[in-house]
């Protein structure tokens, strides 16, 4: 009953417009005055703890950090070219192409609004221009932009992985077919919708046009190996491997392409490194530097400041042992693997509608992580099974980030981009239950890669 | 979205919080990449580089947090606000900035009593508990501090910083915290806002990038 009391003050505080921070805050702090002895000064020690004592959550800042550097950099544009170049050529290939720069981008950058921010900017204004529907291209890309959490490196990912400790290394593994699959769902099924409606082709650039485009965005690109092959070749913990990406970026952006720094002139000017070197050091104090690490800061603070207040309801959960209790209940009410991770399901999505993402994780992930233990699911296989939910917590309003973010870039009314990505939300259901029954999709790579998984009660 | 400030105090104050935060954020990345190259280039491990980062993103997102209700960068949900009338608005509103007050003035007296024993400094109660040898595990002492040993630690030299240094982002951050709000229950009471939280972080997201093409 105490629980039910925590849950329905968290929902009484969103509603009323608190922020979802200060929500799970104050419900934890009015729960432990009430129902317990513990003191404010334990409450701050968990506040202060969700950073002291979470040392993958670092990796957070600077996944961030490098996506930053990547879309003020230039790089979505050269990524989309490419992709233009690989698979234009089909029925409704535009579409098609922005679905594939989705899952390139998605493999540089841990965030699905991004994502959609990065491609849908550029792709949207080109495919309405070619003569497709702008309500179909902005569905669509609302839709693959969420692959930004699935496909690795993933915000939520870590967050998962510090909420339940589960190794990072193996959650972004078992990311990569899960977001293979979901990107080829979403492109046959825009196939299908684009010889039944017959839109309209790209001309096939040929195979050099590939090649120089492919270069062109290969420094880009070549993150994914500095990111993946780090952690996998064992030269970098996670969170390292993200600072380096996120230095990596940085020079990319300022040095090579030129799209942000002291190198970039008036226009379409670039001025050469040579004939000024010394901007490798005026760099640092260069306005677009602070800028770019100001809005890094600012996305970090808005999303730690929520996990950290979840951590704090984390803390209360588990000092009440409600996860404990509510696998008991579970258990004695003789609930089988399938009905449980069909509750999951359930409860994530409506959670999702109304949760951020990784918040929903820190409070979820607890409770429901015993129980799957005691029922013999993969604790990986249960993360994908998470992230994929909160794929979809992000094209379902009323707290849609990925909604919200393709209504701003498209200028279309909210109402309007929710109709438009609501086929699409169909294939990404049944992408859903593929991934929830057939475990064997998330665990086959981690386990060929690194083992298989030891599970310690 | 983006801020304004209006006052010439406003705009120093806006400048300072903006440096330190993009300050703090360059920090962390570089000192995590410095490692990083320490260990594969001179094989030799910065000892302190993992805390010093992990208290700098403590002080990131505590003294932060203020900034980001300053700009009204906090995710909500505001479906409901949306469908009601103005007056009705603001008395949710006003009802909700209470509860962020609330909020942070409790986790400011937990603050508080969490770090004044680190500080020799008494507990709002009243109680002294010293604990001011308390020190972190890995940053050694800066010649520049060792003048903290006489007024804090009876002369006994500190061999790593003291502990009260990393945690006062708690006191500071959450008395920032409280500030901020009550300076929004302020503009919420004078009907110049009508809520705390962003219509939605995409605004600010989009803003940026139209700015830079």
């Amino acid at each position: 009953m105490d629980v039910a009391f925590l849950f329905l003050m968290v929902i009484g505080f969103l509603t009323i417009g608190v922020p979802i921070a200060i929500s799970l805050g104050l419900s934890s702090i009015i729960f432990l005055m009430v129902f317990s002895d513990s003191s404010l000064g334990s409450v701050a020690q968990t506040l202060f703890n969700a950073f002291a004592g979470h040392f993958t959550l670092l990796a957070i800042p600077f996944f961030i950090l490098a996506s930053v550097f990547m879309s003020t950099g230039g790089v979505a544009q050269r990524i989309i070219r490419f992709a233009i170049a690989c698979v234009g050529h089909f029925r409704g290939g535009l579409a098609i192409a922005s679905v594939f720069a989705c899952m390139l981008f998605a493999a540089l950058s841990g965030s699905s609004p991004a994502t959609v921010v990065a491609i849908g900017s550029i792709v949207i204004a080109g495919m309405v221009q070619v003569g497709y529907k702008k309500d179909f291209a902005a569905g669509v890309i609302c839709n693959a932009g969420t692959l930004g959490i699935l496909i690795p490196p993933s915000i939520v990912m870590v967050v998962y992985a510090s909420a339940v400790d589960v190794s990072v290394g193996r959650m972004f593994l078992a990311g990569v077919i899960p977001g293979l699959l979901a990107g080829l769902m979403l492109m046959i099924g825009i196939y299908i919708y684009a010889r039944y409606r017959g839109l309209p082709a790209q001309e096939w650039a040929g195979i050099k046009e590939i090649i120089a485009s492919g270069r062109d965005a290969s420094w880009g690109l070549l993150l994914i190996v500095i990111i993946l092959g780090g952690i996998y070749g064992g030269v970098f913990t996670p969170t390292e491997a993200a600072a380096v990406a996120a230095i990596y970026a940085y020079f990319v952006a300022n040095f090579v392409y030129k799209d942000m720094g002291p190198l970039k002139g008036e226009g379409d000017q670039r001025h050469s490194f040579l004939r000024r070197p010394h901007t490798l050091l005026t760099v640092f104090v260069h306005p677009d530097t602070k800028h770019a690490l100001l809005d890094a800061g600012k996305t970090t603070i808005m999303l730690l400041f929520i996990i950290a207040n979840a951590l704090i309801l984390k803390h209360v959960l588990t000092e009440e042992q409600i996860p404990q209790s509510i696998a008991a209940a579970m258990l004695d009410a003789g609930f089988g693997p399938v009905m449980f991770l069909v509750l999951v399901n359930v409860i994530l999505l409506i959670g999702g509608q109304f949760m951020e993402p990784s918040g929903l994780i820190v409070i979820v992930a607890p409770l429901v992580f015993p129980i799957a233990i005691d029922l013999g699911i993969d604790p990986i296989h249960l993360g994908i099974i998470m992230v994929v939910n909160m794929e979809i917590g992000m094209i379902t309003p009323p707290v849609g980030l990925n909604l919200f973010v393709t209504s701003g870039v498209t200028g279309m009314p909210m109402v309007r981009v929710v109709k438009a990505a609501l086929p699409w939300l169909g294939i990404m259901f049944i992408f859903l239950i593929i991934v929830t029954y057939i475990p064997w999709i998330s665990t086959f790579m981690p386990t060929a890669l690194m083992g298989p998984e030891i599970i310690i009660k | 979205m983006h801020y304004q400030p209006t006052t010439s105090l406003g705009r120093v104050v806006n400048q300072i919080e903006e440096t330190l935060i993009a300050l703090i954020l360059g920090l962390m990345t570089v000192i995590t990449f410095v490692n990083v190259v320490a260990r594969y280039v001179f094989n030799d491990n910065i000892l302190w580089a993992l805390e010093t980062t992990v208290f700098l993103f403590a002080w990131l997102v505590l003294l932060g947090a203020s900034y980001c209700v300053k700009i009204h960068a906090h995710l909500g949900v505001d479906v409901v606000l949306n469908a009601v009338s103005p007056a009705t608005q603001r008395i949710l509103g006003l009802i909700a900035v209470g509860c962020c007050l609330a909020f942070s003035l409790l986790l400011l007296i937990g603050s508080w009593n969490y770090w004044a024993p680190f500080a020799a400094l008494p507990m709002l109660d009243g109680t002294l508990n010293d604990q001011a040898w308390y020190e972190v595990n890995d940053i050694p002492m800066p010649a520049f501090l060792t003048f903290l040993e006489d007024a804090m630690n009876e002369g006994e030299a500190y061999e790593k910083i003291p502990r009260f240094i990393p945690y006062a982002a708690l006191p500071i951050g959450l008395a920032l915290l409280t500030f901020r709000f009550a300076q929004l229950a302020w503009a919420i009471a004078t009907g110049k806002t009508d809520r705390i939280i962003a219509a939605h972080e995409a605004e600010d997201l989009i803003d940026d990038t139209a700015k830079e093409e």
